[in-house]
């Protein structure tokens, strides 16, 4: 996602990319980063959260008058409302890369 | 520090399986090429907005990201990209992402893509406007990012660019 930010910041549109993951800002370099301690798959907020959906939207889209400089990672404070144990994100089945380390993994134990 | 100073946790839902894995690709220092840079020009309330998204969306009846390439190849993904309508909603759009429950999105669009909030943002006057279109990819490249960078990103920003977008959100999966 960072690496088409990049893409679309050098033809001209500013970018800002709302990031879970935001470490990979040092292997990637993305231009404005906003922050966000949310689970993945709901990255803005819960289902029928109106109003964590609007703030989050609204955090992230100040980073354009607010960010100055390339490489800008502002932390958004959005606190999620379940304890990550209670926090379900993960799909049915395990992904095709994740059911092949846990094969590889079984093999070699 | 006060919660608007509080460094966010990127692993507080991956787990620990995850965060070893992912945590594999990022250096300790910054290590990338020069960062590109186009300032934002206009104010937000002036500005109008496209949203893109990597949780892999369609809008029904166009073909949907292809997942059963990423079943044969696990290394691989679908690194094509597929432009929605800024006035689509949660029903006529599919979600095909591997790696994370679709249900939420399915259910509320808004939870990762925030077509209806912008659309709040523009009626209040804080946003100029929405674009006519949104667009999706899918986030997960796997081994080669390549196609996805060199040939999907410029596309995108080309559609962009004829919408006449100043301002462009990507939004995680």
């Amino acid at each position: 996602m960072g690496l088409v930010a990049r893409e679309i910041e050098a033809r001209g549109i500013p970018t800002v990319t709302l990031n879970m993951l935001w470490p990979l800002q040092r292997a990637i370099g993305m231009p404005r980063v906003a922050a966000i301690e949310h689970p993945f798959g709901r990255p803005f907020g819960d289902v029928g959260d109106r109003e964590t959906q609007g703030s989050v939207l609204r955090a992230a889209l100040s980073l354009f008058e607010s960010a100055q400089e390339p490489g800008t990672v502002e932390h958004l404070p959005f606190v999620w409302h379940e304890d990550p144990k209670q926090t379900k994100w993960h799909p049915a089945e395990p992904s095709p890369i994740i059911a092949l380390m846990n094969k590889r993994r079984d093999a070699k134990a | 520090m006060s919660d608007s100073q509080r460094e966010v946790d990127p692993w507080r839902f991956t787990g620990s399986f995850l965060e070893k894995i992912l945590s594999r690709g990022i250096p300790e220092q910054a290590n990338h090429p020069p960062i590109p840079w186009t300032p934002a020009t206009k104010p937000l309330a002036e500005s109008k907005v496209s949203l893109l998204s990597t949780s892999g969306l369609s809008m029904k009846g166009d073909v949907p990201f292809d997942m059963e390439y990423e079943r044969q190849h696990p290394t691989r993904g679908d690194s094509s990209w597929r432009r929605l309508r800024s006035d689509a909603t949660g029903a006529g759009i599919e979600a095909n992402h591997l790696h994370i429950d679709t249900g939420y999105v399915e259910r509320d669009l808004n939870v990762s893509l925030p077509v209806d909030r912008l659309r709040e943002l523009v009626d209040e006057g804080k946003v100029g406007a929405s674009a006519e279109s949104h667009y999706s990819i899918m986030g997960f490249q796997g081994s080669d990012s390549s196609t996805l960078v060199e040939k999907s990103a410029p596309e995108i920003a080309e559609a962009m660019l004829s919408e006449e977008v100043d301002l462009a959100l990507l939004t995680p999966v």
